[in-house]
């Protein structure tokens, strides 16, 4: 049972990743992209990490994993609008 | 081989589309793209470091968590300055 819900978490997680990068490819316009970007670090990183959680219990390499999703979640959006203003400032 | 490594295998594909626009596309989409190719990148060091069984290799992922956003917002810095 826990093999499988890590098999399901990994492949979530894989699977919502590589669907922004193609997210990245379809569309043209910066601004659709970062949409994509972004959702890149919402979801996907947040399976990863329950996949390690859920494999390693009460331990240093889950904490390692949840604080690196918490940054990509917390940080990227940042990042996210200063893309968008310099791109708004370019056009 | 277990389903840690085939997964950051198989998410490595991700780099392809990010280097297409990389290489193809304005200076704003390539940074766009970069910043993607961050956090995939993040994930594939946690992939491999749960697949490695080594707890100490989990700080690549953390740091580069946090490096690559730096890197996103001080190019964004730059474009902006340089498109006035």
């Amino acid at each position: 049972m826990r093999s499988l819900a890590l098999d399901v978490l990994v492949a979530l997680g894989v699977a919502g990743e590589l669907l922004c990068c193609l997210g990245l490819v379809v569309f043209r316009n910066v601004f659709d992209r970062l949409h994509y970007a972004m959702a890149a670090t919402t979801l996907p990183p947040i399976f990863v990490a329950a996949a390690v959680v859920v494999a390693e219990g009460r331990s240093s390499s889950s904490a390692n994993a949840i604080a690196a999703a918490a940054f990509l979640f917390l940080l990227n959006p940042v990042a996210a609008i200063a893309v968008a203003r310099a791109a708004r400032a370019a056009e | 081989m277990n389903v840690w490594l085939i997964g950051a295998t198989v998410l490595m594909g991700g780099f392809l589309p990010c280097l297409l626009v990389a290489a193809r596309a304005t200076a704003l989409d390539a940074l766009v793209a970069l910043q993607l190719a961050g956090s995939t990148a993040t994930l594939v060091l946690l992939l491999l470091s749960e697949g490695f069984h080594r707890p100490s290799y989990f700080a690549a992922p953390l740091v580069l968590s946090v490096l690559s956003f730096v890197g996103t917002l001080v190019i964004a810095r730059f474009l902006a300055r340089s498109s006035r």
